[in-house]
């Protein structure tokens, strides 16, 4: 997809409702025959953490990739704060963590960590060091990335989508490999940046992380299966564990596969 | 087009590329070690004299004196080691093999008045360099026949309008190589930097960013640029200077630096090969979609590189291409920057020079068409 130079402007319009952060309106993308976001439509209020749930291969990484504008829709639309995606200017408003690293190995922490930042204009010294100690990084400025471990690699791909103060996050498989103290910080941090109004949409496939969220997204097959806060889940589920859950969502869908768009939909509020 | 963007792009590009030692290396240590042996091949390369032998098969007067007059013709001239005592075709087959021989004049059975046809014989292992001393022996020929004559051969001497005619290859080659070196390791790196970006998933991530397209080219140009520059630089310092190092205890003397001639300004071949880089930026960047792996950016030296090489200018002037290949010699990049060096830098032509401006908007226009294209494949939706 083409992006114009001349995008819509960055700052939408605040409605009196509190609008949603991210929507997706149809959204559908298709991978020549493989099909893999079909149909979703979603309305997410801000100032929370949704926790985007399924198995590898669901299509939580394509639908993160549409509602930052990374893919395009084959139909439908992906918006953000109110702008339609994709959109150039809109990104200064967004903080993408990708599943994959994204760091530049010959270049050092700070090298990486001010790159990026630089990107979306974020240049401020003092306040580019409070991230590196928040991910405790700050010792290892000056270490080649390729130096550091799985974990620290992971924590210095966080800072980096989080330094220029993003109120919309996607942060796709971000405690892969962060030990578990570390990983109870992330969490907390996470919901500081919502309690502040951020909008965070974090992806996982490991389910004890769900409990972390205020709201679950089910995806599974390119389908919302569920929505809603994982302790609704559980009672409508009939469950106390949300792995059996999710799997009772997908076992009904997968007997009434044409109501899954209209439960996705009754959920969606 | 936000300069801080590029700014931080172009800081990236130098940091990532100070720290890789091997690719520094082959940037600025690999040019002028292969200039350097080429410099040292061509200037003191030794022509061995050619060893030759006149054999005379006829049994007539007219091929006994040919013989003789050409045999004092070709002896003592530079170059030519006249061997006398061979006398007999056999023995001259036989030593053309045992390569005591290089070439035998041979004047066949039949030779006469009427059947004036001389043979000359050589081993055929490598046709262009035996056919080295066939202009002393034509020339002897004609002097033979002149004495006979006796006429006397007008000596002739060589003068051109640029340059100096006895110019050594060296001196019309060094413009070429400069051109072609930073056109050669500019799209090598380029291009498999751009790859390292699309496969290491850093290309997602400066998408998912707000900076633009024409930001990323521009920040890779001006990096990219930054240190084809200090290469250029270098290697021009190198094939233009020389300094002699006199001889030392067991260290004879030698000199650094070819110490080419040039007589246009140095600056206008710099711009040349800048301009000629700044499409190479591009062309990597473009190509580098095409790649998965790092082997197959490599793979398109065959493809990019070689016909570049091969058609020019490098070796044989376009005008003496085939007619096929002579539009495709003047789609090239690599065509327009040797014309604009051998103009600068031999016939000293500067920016007033048509041909120059010629050259200059040629490579500009193909830079910017590169441009577009890598522009156009570096796309917010890259999966």
């Amino acid at each position: 997809m083409t992006v114009a130079p001349t995008s819509p402007p960055a700052t939408p319009a605040p409605a009196p409702a509190p609008a949603p952060a991210v929507e997706a309106i149809h959204l559908r993308k298709d991978f020549g025959s493989i099909r893999a976001v079909d149909g979703i439509d979603m309305a997410l209020p801000p100032g929370r953490i949704y926790g985007l749930l399924g198995p590898n291969g669901s299509g939580k990484t394509t639908l993160i990739r549409l509602l930052t504008g990374l893919a395009s829709a084959t139909s439908g639309k992906a918006r953000v704060l109110g702008v339609d995606m994709p959109s150039r200017t809109n990104l200064a408003h967004i903080g993408y963590m990708t599943q994959s690293d994204g760091i530049y190995p010959e270049l050092s922490v700070w090298e990486n960590l001010t790159f990026f930042a630089a990107l979306y204009g974020q240049t401020d010294k003092a306040d580019l060091r409070r991230s590196l100690e928040f991910v405790e990084l700050d010792t290892r400025t000056g270490t080649p990335a390729q130096d550091l471990s799985g974990g620290m690699r992971r924590r210095l791909s966080m800072a980096c989508a989080l330094a220029h103060h993003p109120t919309v996050i996607f942060l796709d498989e971000p405690t892969v490999g962060v030990d578990p103290a570390l990983r109870v910080q992330f969490w907390d941090h996470f919901h500081r940046l919502a309690a502040d109004g951020a909008t965070l949409l974090v992806s996982s496939h490991v389910m004890d992380e769900a409990d972390r969220c205020d709201e679950l997204l089910f995806i599974r097959d390119g389908h919302v299966l569920a929505q809603g806060t994982p302790r609704e889940l559980r009672k409508r589920a009939g469950t106390d564990n949300l792995e059996t859950a999710f799997l009772s969502f997908a076992a009904a869908s997968a007997t009434t596969p044409a109501d899954t768009s209209a439960a996705s939909k009754e959920t969606a509020r | 087009m936000n300069p801080l963007r590029v700014a931080a792009v172009f800081r990236r590009i130098v940091a990532q590329f100070r720290r890789d030692r091997r690719s520094l290396a082959l940037l600025f240590v690999a040019p002028l070690a292969i200039i350097a042996l080429l410099g040292w091949v061509l200037s003191s390369s030794q022509s061995t004299g050619a060893r030759i032998a006149v054999v005379n098969e006829s049994t007539g007067p007219v091929g006994s004196l040919v013989a003789s007059r050409l045999e004092s013709a070709l002896d003592g001239q530079p170059g030519i080691e006249l061997d006398k005592s061979v006398t007999d075709i056999s023995t001259a087959r036989q030593m053309l093999k045992d390569k005591t021989l290089d070439l035998v004049v041979v004047l066949p059975a039949d030779f006469s008045a009427q059947n004036r046809k001389i043979v000359l014989t050589t081993l055929g292992l490598n046709p262009m360099a035996e056919a080295a001393s066939i202009p002393a022996i034509q020339k002897a020929l004609i002097g033979a026949v002149m004495d006979s004559a006796g006429a006397v051969l007008p000596t002739v001497e060589r003068s051109s309008i640029y340059g100096s005619p006895d110019a050594t290859q060296l001196d019309t080659l060094a413009p070429v190589v400069v051109g072609f070196f930073a056109y050669f390791f500019v799209f090598i790196l380029t291009g498999i930097s751009f790859l390292r970006e699309r496969i290491g998933g850093t290309l997602e991530r400066l998408m998912a960013t707000p900076v633009s397209r024409a930001e990323i080219v521009l920040g890779y140009s001006l990096g990219f640029g930054f240190f084809a520059t200090l290469q250029v630089a270098l290697v021009l310092l190198f094939v233009l200077g020389r300094i002699d190092i006199p001889a030392l205890g067991p260290v004879p003397a030698f000199a650094i630096g070819l110490g080419v001639r040039t007589v246009g300004n140095p600056l206008i071949a710099y711009l040349l090969v800048l301009v000629l880089g700044l499409g190479a930026v591009s062309l990597g960047i473009f190509l580098s979609t095409f790649a998965r792996t790092e082997l197959q950016i490599l793979q398109f030296i065959p493809i990019v590189i070689v016909p570049q090489g091969l058609l020019g200018g490098f070796f044989w002037p376009i005008e003496q291409l085939p007619n096929l290949l002579q539009p495709v010699a003047r789609i090239l990049p690599i065509t327009y920057a040797i014309d604009g060096l051998r103009q600068v830098m031999i016939a000293g032509a500067d920016l007033s020079t048509p041909q120059v401006q010629l050259d200059l908007g040629v490579l500009a226009g193909i830079a910017a068409v590169f441009i577009l294209l890598a522009a156009a494949t570096i796309r917010r939706e890259v999966a």
